[in-house]
């Protein structure tokens, strides 16, 4: 613990005061919360919270009404999804978003799209800075195949691959942007506990090795207890709780959302415990 | 048992993106590039040329084009009719205007000038998906033509409204006109289209084609990861109609020799064009040149054999000919929905395999 304690540095992404509404339907309402560099930021929530329209806000898919996002130090005004992807903001999705046309390798290879340089002639050509250009990329993403260990899978469509495989063919594509801040929306969602096991090192590693941001939603509680250094709750769009996993699980406003409040015979049930 | 793989291993990067990976592709397409350039010139007459393989060379580039544009990058487009139009208009205008300009930059001219127009006809593809897309570029086709039609500057004021090509050289060799040499004409065009269908292979499997297949796949994660859908879109559209133009050029210049707008770049191009891909394979530029090839040669296999084969009246051939090539793009499309480049890659994959099942 105190290893990442000292590793944290200071505030990467801050939202504040941020509203969302789709006509009438409120989504997020004064929600404000930061997140540090190299931590690992949980977003948890009952369904309809807002967690995932959190995420859509912070990389430009959604516009909020009123607020304002601080990110590296500056205001950002409105922007679109690929200026967020350029600013170095990766994400991967509820349900899988890959191409599925495409081999596991083409697929992570899009992800280093942003950072090749040669023009339509040089690439119709395939020459010289081309070539080298391609083979630097083909390099980095193998990097990422071996540290997600989809070795054998590479030149499969990922159409064809089971559903496990699909998210981290997902990650290792959000993985060859090299991002700074990286958001995961779900991405243990139905698997396994071995699929999950392994999904929880890959986040865990890349965070120590890479010094990666990830904020994640997520709803297996012990995964996000055990993962996050702090965790924001939300609760129909409004900020619930913010703190340590500790904080959070004994806050008593998390405890009546997950669970529910009884109403009327308070007093005799905790009589009763 | 000849077609395998063993021993055959890669040890770069640069051999595991190579185009042919395995040795016996290698071969094979050697073999198939000195039969087409070094023995096919010489036993070359005036029927083989025009009827057979300048259709075949230059229909394969359009739907090359085509396949850029609606196999990679996932936009249907219904214009091709009217861009191979523009690419002949272009080049007629260019070569009456200039005619000491050599072929090869009117060609690349006609190209561009396509380009142009179709990255204009595609400015709507950011907001309009799908079938809708395919009936705004639909007002292409038509209006298009209709332009060839209503302006005179287009077809040089002369009175059929036709344009016809003046012969033209390159390198000292005629190409176009009448007395052009069905050898010439020929190796010119293969020469055109081996060296674009190369570029083409290049382009889809570096940055921009991966760029096109993640907005085809699905826009939004492409959006994601810093894909501008705008702009690649438009870079598809534009080398799309580039090519169509080039190949729309040689189909008047090389090919035709003369055209009329309707009659010439109507709507069943587009559908033509359209169908090789389907059949040929979305998404692969090998499936172009089977779907032209299939498009192309079956109808005169057809006709032949029914005629001189079996006997049949010409124009009892010709209906019996249609129904056949219904059957058999309805077959194909049933056992292979991929297309022919598909059915390809299958019989390589138990190639491999053969004799033995396991």
């Amino acid at each position: 613990m105190s290893y990442k304690e000292r590793k944290i540095g200071d505030t990467l992404l801050k939202v504040e005061d941020i509203s969302l509404s789709f006509g009438g339907v409120k989504a997020l309402s004064h929600v404000s919360f930061d997140i540090k560099e190299h931590e690992i930021r949980a977003i948890i929530g009952p369904n309809g919270a807002g967690k995932s329209s959190m995420l859509n806000v912070i990389n430009g898919f959604y516009h909020p009404q009123e607020g304002l996002i601080t990110y590296k130090g500056q205001v950002r005004r409105q922007m679109r999804p690929h200026q967020a992807a350029k600013q170095g903001i990766a994400r991967t999705f509820q349900n899988i978003a890959l191409f599925k046309g495409m081999s596991t390798l083409d697929n992570i290879m899009t992800g280093r799209l942003l950072r090749m340089r040669r023009n339509v002639f040089w690439q119709a050509l395939y020459f010289g800075p081309a070539v080298k250009e391609e083979l630097e990329h083909r390099e980095a993403v193998e990097k990422i195949i071996d540290f997600l260990e989809i070795q054998a899978i590479r030149k499969t469509p990922v159409g064809r691959l089971p559903y496990g495989l699909q998210k981290r063919v997902e990650l290792g594509r959000a993985l060859a942007m090299e991002p700074e801040l990286l958001l995961l929306d779900e991405p243990m969602a139905g698997m396994n506990v071995e699929e999950k096991e392994d999904m929880c090192r890959f986040i865990l590693d890349l965070n120590d090795e890479f010094g990666t941001t990830i904020a994640l939603i997520e709803h297996d509680m012990g995964v996000v207890m055990d993962l996050s250094d702090r965790v924001v709750v939300l609760d129909y769009g409004q900020l619930l709780a913010d703190g340590t996993a500790d904080e959070v699980r004994n806050n008593q406003d998390v405890i009546d959302a997950y669970l529910g409040v009884s109403h009327g015979d308070d007093e005799s049930l905790e009589g009763a415990a | 048992m000849f077609y395998r793989e063993v021993g055959q291993l890669k040890t770069s990067y640069q051999s595991d993106q190579a185009v042919f990976t395995i040795a016996q592709d290698r071969w094979s397409f050697l073999v198939l590039l000195i039969v087409a350039f070094g023995v096919v010139p010489f036993f070359i007459n005036d029927y083989f040329a025009n009827a057979v393989l300048l259709p075949f060379l230059i229909y394969a580039l359009a739907a090359i084009g085509l396949n850029i544009l609606t196999g990679y990058c996932g936009q249907l487009s219904l214009g091709t009719g009217a861009f191979l139009g523009v690419g002949a208009y272009a080049a007629y205008k260019m070569t009456t205007a200039f005619p000491e300009l050599n072929f090869i930059i009117v060609l690349f001219v006609s190209g561009a000038v396509t380009a142009a127009v179709g990255m204009f006809f595609g400015l709507p593809s950011l907001r309009i998906k799908g079938f809708y897309l395919a009936v705004a570029t639909l007002a292409a086709q038509f209006f298009i033509v209709w332009l060839f039609y209503k302006v005179p500057w287009f077809f040089n004021y002369n009175a059929t409204g036709q344009i016809s090509m003046p012969p033209r050289e390159v390198f000292g060799i005629l190409i176009t006109g009448p007395k052009a040499q069905p050898w010439a004409t020929y190796l010119f065009t293969l020469s055109v289209v081996l060296v674009f269908a190369v570029f083409a292979k290049n382009l889809v499997r570096c940055r921009s084609g991966r760029a096109w297949m993640a907005i085809r796949d699905m826009d939004i994660a492409a959006e994601i990861i810093g894909i501008r859908p705008l702009q690649t879109k438009l870079l598809a559209f534009g080398i799309s109609s580039f090519y169509v133009g080039v190949a729309g050029a040689l189909m008047f210049a090389v090919w035709l020799g003369a055209a009329e707008a309707g009659e010439t770049f109507g709507i069943d191009q587009s559908f033509l064009v359209l169908f090789m891909i389907i059949i040929g394979g979305l998404g692969s530029i090998m499936g172009s040149f089977l779907g032209a090839g299939f498009m192309v040669l079956m109808p005169i296999l057809l006709k032949q054999s029914m005629v001189d084969g079996l006997g049949l009246a010409a124009v009892t051939a010709k209906h019996m000919e249609f129904i056949i090539m219904g059957v058999l793009i309805v077959f194909f499309l049933i056992v292979e929905p991929h297309g022919l480049a598909r059915l390809w890659q299958i019989v390589k994959e138990k190639l491999r395999l053969w004799p033995f099942p396991h």
